[in-house]
């Protein structure tokens, strides 16, 4: 009944396949995968039965901010995965702090978005076209999930603030596969979004 | 391979043909071939299926196969039929149908044709115009026959499909978009048609005829259609052309020639001429067009044109005029 | 097997079942983890939902018994239509083959003691079970969908629809995906990690390949209905344009998604048949099934190749020919891992020495109306004939072949076939063998003329029709059909509830079937074995020696696993034994979840969104305080 950080990582070193738990995430992040494989399709869809894209009185996408923010975003997927190596050795404290880093960082990314989504949404609301329409769809499905990404660190932050346990562990570690997984998406995203520029 | 067997229950009644299988056009006619080829294929091939669960019923007691020989036997049975005889008769009815019967039923190119005629769909009938004159007229289409003529559909606000089963395949109206179908009677006659796609309450009621006519009488009817209306012959007639005006009949329906200029409804110009009412929900008779004014929504539930309480000299003389309409 | 277990071995089985008990009544069942009472619940609750859609179908069948007649209104008539739909695939179909046939009976193939997540698994019936009634409460609404279960736009945007309708039928399903995706995160985990040691992939049981087909296809196909749902209630509601013209959108947009999701969803409906298929025919034929990995390939295949043929739905809406000619050569490509299978079971039959009892006789009919349904559509895949037929009866015709003939048949065998495992009694083999003809001639009886008065010129989805077009004989006929098929049904769910009280004692294993499920008692107990059983075949419950083997194991305590609420977990290829795994027990707060999702899906209806926000933090607190009781850990 020992659940200490050094039980966990004896458990971690013992195993032959990976925990249930990763393969649920795993699954889970196929499903995402296409859901967003969807809205994006769904983006150059519609771009390619409109002549004009963005349509006339809308402005083209920004270029810079967005760019810097989605690299800001993405960094943070070495912290998540600091985080895990960490704690599968058993160092805990170490992997807490590399959680918080991350969180810190994706907070301020989120703040950020917000705010231009809601700066947009003043501009060119999603009621006046085809475009606006999927933009705001897509974007905010992505702010969506980094939100929530951003509410299972705060968990694992809370959980493991008693202890490691191998269940918590395994909770970690498909919360950074998540991560990693929110990291990609973002670069579809903003791929996807900037692409009028092109 | 022509399309005798289906042709007998359809003979019990007259008039209406519907049947896919009793072709009036070579683009049908190809359906059908392709449909009878198929028909003896599968029928082949369910009898196989059906056989062999028979005979395993029939011969339960012995675990080897009717033909001799056990699982090595069956391995190369599954293989053979369930591979390597589907893939030889799967691609020879793909070269056939997909590359190559596909060819007449596809839609003529563009301007290749003597004549168009456009058709809108609307909830619930078909709105028919004549590109190069003023003629429009609902639901029933008149084509010369024996001529190639393009078909140009599209919807006035849902999806319908245009469906003519005597004549070709079918070609889905959707908004925005225009899909073109090659109408080619090789005889004279009369085809029933109807939406395909459920566009709603009636869609049940939302039905269309194709007049395949000799030239001649094609050239005279469109040259009538394509006319304004006719003044009001009688004194009732006259008062019945002036209730439509005052009524909100004007406001959804147009008669060409008068102020009538509603675009809701089908165009009433030529009303006269029609054989029917409501796409052929009811006969277009004096009596039927009565009923039909007074309460349309007793036979098409759901329709936008509401009924009105009029008196009976009223509505006597709304149907002498409609009624002069020719 | 219990009859050579002495002392220790008592012991230990004593011990399994006082780590195992669920709490008793009412509560037992509203927090229970037991994949086989949450199996049963959703049985009962799809077998209601099978109910309220053949009222539906009967209600249809009547009104057009005859030509013009008055039974239903045209608006009554298209929401009885879109629910029985709607009711049939999303409520019926799926969660009884997946749900309750899936849960009851996978981790007992597989010698698992439970799902890998067993509170996601009462999350998945409850949400389920919210979904079926949020819809469902459309219909006392007198606001069901009505724009049929295909929902095609423009129809059902607010314009055209202006009522609550299609509000229902959207969140609904998006809610009714959520459910699924969880289902089938947790059946594809299950089977990739819960498997017995010894029991390889190519061990695994065809039933268990065709249920991970299954799972697959849903955890890619579900996304794009979703998607597709949130757009339309997007535009409906908030103004957004996705499919309007006038503002860049595009109808077609709809039916790529919806049949992107749609058509992998037919194989969704049949795989489930066939896994049922491979379970009772090599039973019953008394011998292994032939071409083993061929079948487990074909069902993969099949899942696969599914994914590609959608726009196959939209020949007629003039797509570009190259478009048309692709997706009908990816559908000729499709009908190979079917006559694969489809001769797999018949050879397997002919070979060996088959006992014509019901469930076998059920899967007869199956076959028949698989091939039957098939080669029609085998006809669709000639495009200027899909051209023809589309929207016809005669579609009409050759999905309920497929979805009920083929789909269902299986479902109704696999019934009478597991009915002894699940109740411990046996059914009444005379009244099964009737109720088997009753249901095949009502079946055939209702769909064949449909093929006839399809060609005859009859569109799918009509109302009435008149009298001038011959169609009349047909339908009074198929309407006949459709009342000999519901005393078929009847009399089986008669024959079930009569055995269950006065049926004979079933034994363990009636039928001497090759899979795990049959190796323990029936009922199993809570902890499914007593001992995890090891596996050498693809049908190890004709490993007699394996078997008396687990009663030794028993006795030295070996793979007993008495020390907690426990399960093995092995490798994902080769279930190698990797860790012993503490499961979780009852919990009550995947009902919790659920409550609040309802009140969330609830509220977006009523279009508070400030409200339903709130309750998405609480669903998420319930989530939060589901997790904190953690297994303990040795």
């Amino acid at each position: 009944m020992s659940a200490t950080p050094a039980a966990v990582a004896r458990v971690e070193r013992a195993r032959l396949a990976r925990p249930n738990g990763w393969w649920g995430m795993a699954i889970f992040v196929a499903t995402e995968a296409t859901l967003f494989g969807t809205i994006i399709g769904t983006y150059y869809y519609l771009r390619f039965n409109n002549l004009h894209w963005p349509p006339p009185g809308v402005p083209e996408p920004k270029l810079t901010l967005p760019l810097v923010l989605t690299g800001l975003l993405v960094s943070t997927s070495v912290p998540m995965q600091l985080a895990v190596n960490a704690a599968s050795r058993g160092k805990l404290p170490r992997a807490r702090a590399a959680l918080l880093l991350a969180v810190v960082v994706q907070a301020g990314y989120l703040g950020m978005q917000v705010h231009l989504f809601v700066h947009d949404v003043h501009e060119f609301p999603p009621s006046g076209s085809a475009y606006s329409s999927i933009y705001f769809t897509m974007l905010g499905a992505h702010h969506l999930h980094v939100f929530l990404g951003m509410l299972l660190i705060l968990w694992i932050l809370l959980r493991t603030a008693t202890g490691l346990t191998s269940y918590r562990m395994n909770g970690l570690r498909a919360t950074a596969f998540y991560w990693h997984f929110i990291n990609v998406l973002a670069l579809c995203v903003v791929g996807s979004q900037l692409s009028p520029l092109a | 391979m022509a399309a005798v067997p289906l042709t007998l229950p359809v003979g019990a009644w007259a008039g209406d043909n519907q049947n896919a299988l009793h072709p009036a056009s070579k683009q049908e006619h190809s359906i059908s071939v392709l449909w009878w080829v198929m028909l003896v294929g599968c029928s082949i091939g369910f009898g196989v299926i059906v056989i062999l669960l028979f005979l395993g019923w029939v011969r339960r007691n012995r675990d080897y196969l009717p033909f001799g020989g056990r699982d090595r036997a069956g391995t190369a049975i599954v293989i053979g039929l369930g591979v390597f005889v589907p893939i030889v008769i799967l691609s020879l009815l793909f070269v056939w149908s997909d590359l190559y019967v596909i060819k007449t039923t596809e839609a003529p190119a563009a301007n290749s044709t003597p004549m168009s005629v456009k058709v809108i769909g609307h909830d619930w009938w078909w709105e028919i115009r004549y590109p190069g004159t003023r003629a429009v007229t609902a639901n029933e289409i008149h084509i010369p026959v024996r001529t190639r003529v393009d078909m140009l559909g599209t919807s006035a606000d849902v999806i319908h499909s245009f469906w003519v089963p005597a004549l070709n395949r079918k070609a889905d109206l959707i908004p925005g978009r225009v899909n073109r179908l090659l109408l080619d009677a090789n005889r004279p006659g009369e085809y029933r048609g109807q939406c395909a796609e459920f566009c709603g309450q009636q869609h049940a009621h939302m039905a269309m005829y194709v007049f395949a006519d000799p030239p001649n009488v094609f050239r005279r009817w469109l040259a009538n259609e394509a006319r304004p209306a006719r003044k009001p012959a009688t004194p009732q007639a006259r008062e019945g052309e002036r209730l439509f005006l005052n009524l909100p009949c004007s406001g959804c329906h147009m008669i060409r020639g008068t102020s009538a200029d509603g675009t809701i409804g089908p165009d009433l110009t030529h009303l006269a001429t029609r054989t029917t009412l409501a796409a052929l929900t009811l006969p277009n008779k004096p009596p039927d067009l009565t009923h039909w004014i007074e309460d349309p929504q007793r036979y098409k539930p759901g329709s936008k044109m509401p009924g009105f309480s009029l008196t009976s000299s009223q509505r006597d003389a709304l149907v002498a005029y409609l009624d002069g309409l020719k | 097997m219990a009859t050579t277990v002495t002392e220790p071995g008592l012991k230990r089985v004593e011990r399994l079942e006082r780590i195992w008990v669920e709490p008793r009544g009412v509560l037992g069942w509203l927090t229970t983890t037991d994949h086989k009472r949450i199996g049963l619940l959703y049985f009962f609750t799809t077998l209601a939902f099978f109910g309220a859609g053949g009222i539906e179908a009967l209600l249809i069948r009547t009104q057009l018994a005859e030509p013009n007649a008055k039974v239903l209104s045209p608006e009554t008539y298209d929401q009885l239509m879109t629910m029985h739909g709607v009711t049939m695939i999303f409520l019926f179909v799926i969660p009884m083959s997946l749900g309750a046939f899936g849960n009851y009976l996978i981790p007992l193939m597989i010698g698992a003691r439970d799902m890998a997540f067993p509170r996601m698994n009462a999350l998945s019936y409850w949400l389920f079970l919210a979904s079926g009634l949020f819809m469902y409460a459309s219909v006392f609404l007198h606001a069901a969908p009505n724009a049929g279960w295909f929902d095609y736009v423009p129809l059902a945007l607010k314009q055209y629809d202006p009522g609550r309708n299609i509000d229902f039928y959207a969140l609904g399903l998006i809610f009714n995906g959520i459910s699924s995706t969880a289902a089938a995160i947790n059946f594809i985990v299950t089977i990739f990690k819960l498997r017995a040691p010894g029991m390889s992939m190519n061990r695994m049981p065809l039933f268990c390949f065709a249920m991970l087909a299954v799972s697959l296809s849903l955890i890619f196909a579900l996304p794009s209905l979703t998607i597709d749902l949130v757009y339309l209630e997007l535009q409906r509601n908030l103004g957004f344009h996705f499919f309007d013209v006038a503002h860049g959108g595009d109808p077609l947009l709809w039916q790529h998604l919806f049949w992107l999701f749609g058509h992998p969803e037919v194989y969704i409906i049949i795989l489930p048949a066939f896994g049922i298929a491979t379970s009772i025919i090599p039973t019953f034929s008394k011998r292994k099934m032939i071409a083993f990995p061929l079948v487990a390939l074909a069902e993969l295949l099949v899942a696969f190749i599914g994914f590609g043929v959608w726009a196959h739905h939209m020949f007629a809406t003039g797509l570009p020919t190259i478009t048309l000619v692709f997706f009908a050569a990816a559908s000729m490509m499709v009908v190979i891992p079917s006559t694969i299978q489809v001769f797999a079971w018949t050879v397997t039959v002919a070979l060996g020495r088959p006992e014509f009892r019901a469930p076998l006789m059920f899967i007869g009919g199956f076959i028949v109306f698989f091939v039957l349904g098939g080669l029609t559509g085998i006809m669709f895949a000639a495009i200027p004939f899909d051209q023809a037929a589309t929207d016809t009866y005669f579609v009409v015709a050759h999905f309920h072949f497929i979805i009920f003939g083929a789909a269902v048949f299986p479902i109704l065998g696999g019934m009478y076939y597991w009915f002894p495992k699940v109740t411990g009694r046996l059914y009444h083999e005379g009244l099964a063998k009737l109720s088997f003809w009753l249901t095949f001639v009502g079946t055939a009886l209702t769909f064949f003329p449909m093929h006839i008065i399809g060609l005859l010129g009859m569109p799918r989805r009509v109302y009435t029709y008149p009298s001038s077009l011959g169609w009349g004989a047909y339908n009074l006929s198929e309407t006949i059909g459709a009342f000999i098929l519901t005393a078929g049904l009847l009399l089986i769910f008669w024959n079930l509830v009569y055995s269950r009280f006065r049926g004979a004692p079933a034994g363990p294993d009636p039928f001497f079937g090759g899979t795990l499920e049959w190796a323990t008692t029936s009922p199993p107990p809570p902890y499914n074995f007593p001992v995890i059983p090891t596996v050498r075949s693809a049908y190890p419950n004709w490993d007699a020696e394996d078997r008396r083997a687990d009663v030794a194991r028993l006795e030295r305590g070996e793979l007993v696993l008495d020390g907690g609420h426990e399960t093995p977990a092995s490798t994902v290829v080769d279930a190698v034994p990797d860790e012993v795994l503490e499961m979780p027990g009852e919990s009550p707060w995947p009902l919790a979840v659920a409550v609040c999702t309802s009140l969330l899906f609830i509220m977006l209806l009523t279009r508070h969104y400030a409200v339903a926000g709130v309750f998405a933090g609480f669903a998420l607190l319930a989530v939060a305080a589901w997790h904190s009781k953690e297994p303990q850990e040795t």
